[in-house]
């Protein structure tokens, strides 16, 4: 929990300065959150195996980053009540579902991003009954920071998604506090978001943890290409905010970056 | 912070101080000895590894200069150290050398990736992208990556794409691989231009192609087939589908539609008929596009793609 963890931080540095073990002292939690159910036989007469995929390459890839606990939630329990009661307490959050943007409730122009919750077990999602709102994100954050989020969703890495901001970071790529957003502009074929995500893993953990850059891992796995457009008009393009120099390091965002040299 | 050191287990300091200790050349000499390649280990669903083997400096001085001839075409900026290596890309399920500069502090400015025939694989630079100014046209994002995936031995075909990189600000410039009038699905060269026009990066991705069947099926066949499915599938499930498009490529087979095809090692590609299907009624609310791989010989799906 993260005001727990506020204090077995305090509590373990304590703890350093004396000798005593503190492995495992802190936990930073980390949620990863993939919609299964919408896409499975019984809505669609055949099994889309995305999902599960997305999610395990992202359960482990958070847990390698150091995020402890992970929790994994592929199907019936990812719910809107679930996700908005937990959010406040992670520093990583992972979503793999439908996402777009779309009118918020005061009307156009304004935007409220939103991504669909797994509608469960036996049922289909419906926009109206399984949307998570970037607004109602927002409120259940209560201004608290995050390290990692990723949308791996259709259209919330564009500039006019609103989601960023329901975890508290700026759509700018000067950030100096620990965070780091990720999401895809346009719609996205799975292939190609799932191509995507383990080339940014695979850069950002595969040498020794800690040793590089979120925003490098987003430049080399934009850079390797392969990507499939989903039509002319909607190329492949990933986006993110947040802190150019962030490590991926679990710490509470605010605390400073010791690690990201100035 | 203590408490950083702290989180980092007794094994990942291992593996650290293991990799560290194996791959660091400087100028180009090999500092300590190789140590055999380990199997490129994949869990097939999350958790793949990527194995490092330090280059050796000798017997692949070829690589080494290959790369420092890259960095140079490009433009890129040439470290105070190099770091040469051979990695299993469990990741990406690939194999390649790599060469990265490293700065005065340890940070990796640039690298370069070829494959085990020696062509360039990749080459990016990650000392960051300038900020402000006014972008370069997309004529002359063009022409520049046309000179640099040249300059770098890759082929840039006469139709190019150029979009605007909404990262960056500046451009991303394609040439898609076409075999025969066929488009290869996702095979292309990759240049990344920033907007004061110099080169981010250029990379080319090619995959080997099965033989094409002696009878190749047509499109009215692999509609047909495409339809038959769909109906099927969303037979009493309050949605229906428009099929958008039926086009002959190249791709590869896949276990979109079943997790028993999912596999680690890449396939050769077989030419299909894709069938882009958009759903209707229900489906639509969670489903924006799906793609069959209708086989072009035997008809079967061989794969698929969606857009959720």
């Amino acid at each position: 929990m993260r005001r727990a963890s506020t204090l077995l931080v305090s509590l373990a540095i304590a703890a350093s300065t004396i000798g005593v073990s503190i492995q495992s002292a802190a936990a930073y939690d980390a949620h990863v959150w993939s919609n299964s159910d919408a896409f499975t036989a019984t809505c669609l007469g055949f099994l889309d195996t995305y999902p599960k995929q997305h999610y395990a390459l992202a359960v482990s890839q958070f847990a390698k980053l150091g995020f402890s606990p992970v929790a994994g939630t592929l199907g019936p329990a990812f719910t809107r009540s679930a996700f908005l009661s937990t959010v406040f307490y992670d520093y990583a959050v992972y979503v793999h579902s439908h996402g777009d943007n779309y009118w918020a409730s005061s009307g156009a122009p304004n935007v409220d991003s939103g991504f669909l919750q797994d509608p469960g077990s036996g049922k289909c999602n419906s926009n109206t009954r399984d949307m998570v709102r970037s607004s109602a994100i927002r409120a259940a954050t209560a201004g608290t920071s995050y390290n990692v989020v990723i949308m791996s969703t259709c259209m919330l890495g564009s500039k006019s998604s609103t989601m960023p901001s329901a975890f508290q970071i700026a759509k700018v790529k000067t950030a100096t506090d620990r965070e780091f957003y990720l999401g895809y502009v346009y719609h996205v074929w799975d292939s190609a978001s799932l191509r995507f995500e383990k080339a940014f893993w695979g850069y950002m953990n595969g040498g020794a943890i800690h040793t590089r850059w979120l925003a490098d891992a987003y430049t080399y796995a934009s850079s390797i290409g392969g990507y499939e457009a989903v039509s002319s008009s909607e190329p492949f393009q990933a986006n993110w905010w947040g802190n150019p120099k962030f490590d991926g390091s679990p710490y509470l965002p605010t605390a400073g970056c010791p690690t990201c040299p100035s | 912070m203590p408490i950083l050191s702290s989180r980092i287990s007794a094994r990942s300091i291992a593996g650290t101080f293991a990799v560290a200790v194996c791959l660091v050349v400087s100028a180009g000499r090999l500092t300590a000895a190789p140590r055999p390649a380990g199997p490129s280990s994949q869990d097939v669903l999350g958790t793949p590894t990527r194995v490092e083997t330090a280059l050796d400096a000798t017997g692949n001085a070829s690589a080494l200069a290959r790369a420092g001839n890259t960095r140079d075409a490009l433009g890129f900026p040439v470290g105070v150290q190099r770091i040469g290596k051979h990695v299993r890309d469990g990741f990406e399920s690939v194999e390649y050398d790599e060469v990265s500069e490293i700065d005065s502090v340890g940070k990796v400015t640039s690298l370069t990736q070829f494959d085990a025939k020696g062509r360039l694989r990749a080459a990016i630079r990650l000392d960051g992208a300038p900020t402000g100014g006014s972008s370069v046209s997309r004529e002359t994002a063009t022409a520049t990556a046309k000179r640099s995936a040249a300059a770098t031995g890759l082929t840039a075909g006469a139709t190019s794409v150029a979009e605007v990189d909404q990262a960056t600000g500046g451009w991303t410039v394609r040439w898609a691989r076409v075999e025969g009038g066929v488009p290869v699905r996702g095979d292309e060269t990759r240049v990344r231009v920033w907007p004061n026009g110099r080169i981010q990066s250029v990379s080319n991705v090619g995959h080997e192609l099965a033989t094409a069947p002696s009878v190749t099926l047509a499109p009215e066949t692999a509609r047909r087939i495409a339809s038959a499915n769909m109906t099927r599938w969303f037979a009493n499930r309050s949605s229906g589908y428009a099929i958008q498009t039926v086009n002959l490529e190249w791709v590869e087979p896949n276990g979109a539609f079943d997790p028993s095809r999912i596999t680690a090692a890449p396939q050769p590609y077989r030419l299909a008929w894709v069938t882009d299907v958009k759903p209707t009624g229900a489906a639509a609310d969670y489903m924006w596009l799906i793609s069959l791989f209708v086989d072009a010989g035997d008809g079967n799906i061989i794969g698929g793609d969606f857009v959720e």
